[in-house]
């Protein structure tokens, strides 16, 4: 198992098509891993690309911490893992909390960064999409695997649920994620994200709930466009294919 | 790396396949679990796609080049993972050592 220290954590990586000339990193979303790409939308940016992916810290294999949710550190995990493989200037995809955490790169680290994808991004002032870190119980929960899970849609069995409901109790009541979350409400109102550079793709779901994050994103950034497909937050387990080639059509570009 | 270069039986291959998901998902779970090749990953094993990469690793580590495992499943649709089984993985490694 692929496993860097970074920043003195243990981050759980998978490559594809390491011999490629230019790299795309993609960035998961929160209480997923990095296995929503891996079988689907990766293999198919491979087929140009060198694909870098991670699990965020506390999700997937990387090792379980208590803080530094927030985007600065989120991004600095990010910036750790490019140093640490050498990378010099990379495409950056990411999806839902992933999404935002792209974003925030592209604004910290602009010369990173070649071209950004986000993939169903939320607008953290949205009290929906913040509200259930706050509604989070047992019940709410099983409702929320069954339902939006983004990783199978296979209805889960006790290991499954158990392993999840762990993860889900680690997170929510040990860790500093909700917090750091609450801190980050003001984010899309950041002037930086009107100042972005780089051409930026925005994938939304026509019946997802964040479709307004996307349309909101559109009209502040000057070098964006903004496809909407069929299906809802979950477009990387709905159309793996259609996601899959519309990030290579779009990193492809010249 | 304990790459191999000898052919496998089934019932050799069927044991390897055996140990990696003990590896994956812990003894504990394996000891309650009846694993035969009608056993399906997602339904009867209960494994998850993360459980998957780490599974798929194994496989790339013991085999190396000679099966590709993870494009194979990448070729696959949902549906057609979720009803893949035991059974299939180990005709598809059978296949490749042919």
């Amino acid at each position: 198992m692929p496993i860097l220290n970074i920043n003195h954590q243990s981050v759980h990586i998978q490559e594809l098509n390491q011999n490629a000339p230019e790299t795309i990193v993609l960035v998961h979303g929160m209480f997923s891993n990095l296995s929503v790409y891996y079988f689907s939308v990766a293999p198919i940016l491979a087929t140009h690309f060198h694909v870098v992916l991670y699990d965020l810290k506390s999700h997937g294999m990387s090792e379980k911490t208590l803080s530094g949710y927030d985007l600065e550190s989120m991004t600095d995990d990010l910036k750790g893992l490019l140093d640490t493989l050498k990378l010099k200037q990379v495409y950056l995809g990411g999806y839902s909390f992933g999404g935002l955490i792209a974003l925030k790169m592209a604004i910290r680290f602009p010369n990173l960064i070649k071209k950004l994808a986000v993939i169903e991004a939320p607008d953290p002032s949205d009290e929906k999409a913040r509200g259930i870190i706050e509604e989070y119980s047992r019940e709410f929960l099983e409702n929320y695997i069954e339902n939006f899970t983004d990783t199978t849609k296979v209805k889960m069995g006790k290991r499954q649920m158990e392993k999840n409901h762990r993860m889900y109790e680690y997170l929510f009541h040990q860790t500093s994620i909700k917090d750091d979350m609450i801190l980050e409400k003001d984010f899309f109102e950041d002037s930086a994200i009107n100042q972005l550079d780089q051409d930026v793709l925005l994938l939304y779901g026509l019946t997802s709930n964040c479709l307004d994050a996307g349309k909101n994103l559109n009209q502040k950034i000057k070098n964006s466009s903004i496809q909407i497909v069929d299906g809802d937050h979950n477009i990387p387990i709905q159309e793996p294919q259609l996601i899959g080639e519309a990030l290579l059509n779009f990193f492809q570009r010249k | 790396m304990d790459t191999i270069t000898t052919k496998l039986s089934r019932e050799e291959i069927f044991n390897l396949m055996k140990k990696f998901i003990t590896e994956v998902i812990g003894e504990e779970f394996v000891e309650e679990m009846d694993i035969t090749p009608e056993s399906s990953f997602t339904k009867d094993l209960e494994m998850d796609s993360i459980e998957i990469v780490s599974f798929s690793e194994k496989i790339k580590a013991h085999f190396g080049d000679q099966i590709d495992f993870t494009g194979w499943l990448s070729s696959m649709d949902l549906d057609q993972l979720i009803n893949l089984n035991l059974g299939m993985i180990i005709s598809y490694i059978e296949e490749c050592q042919s």
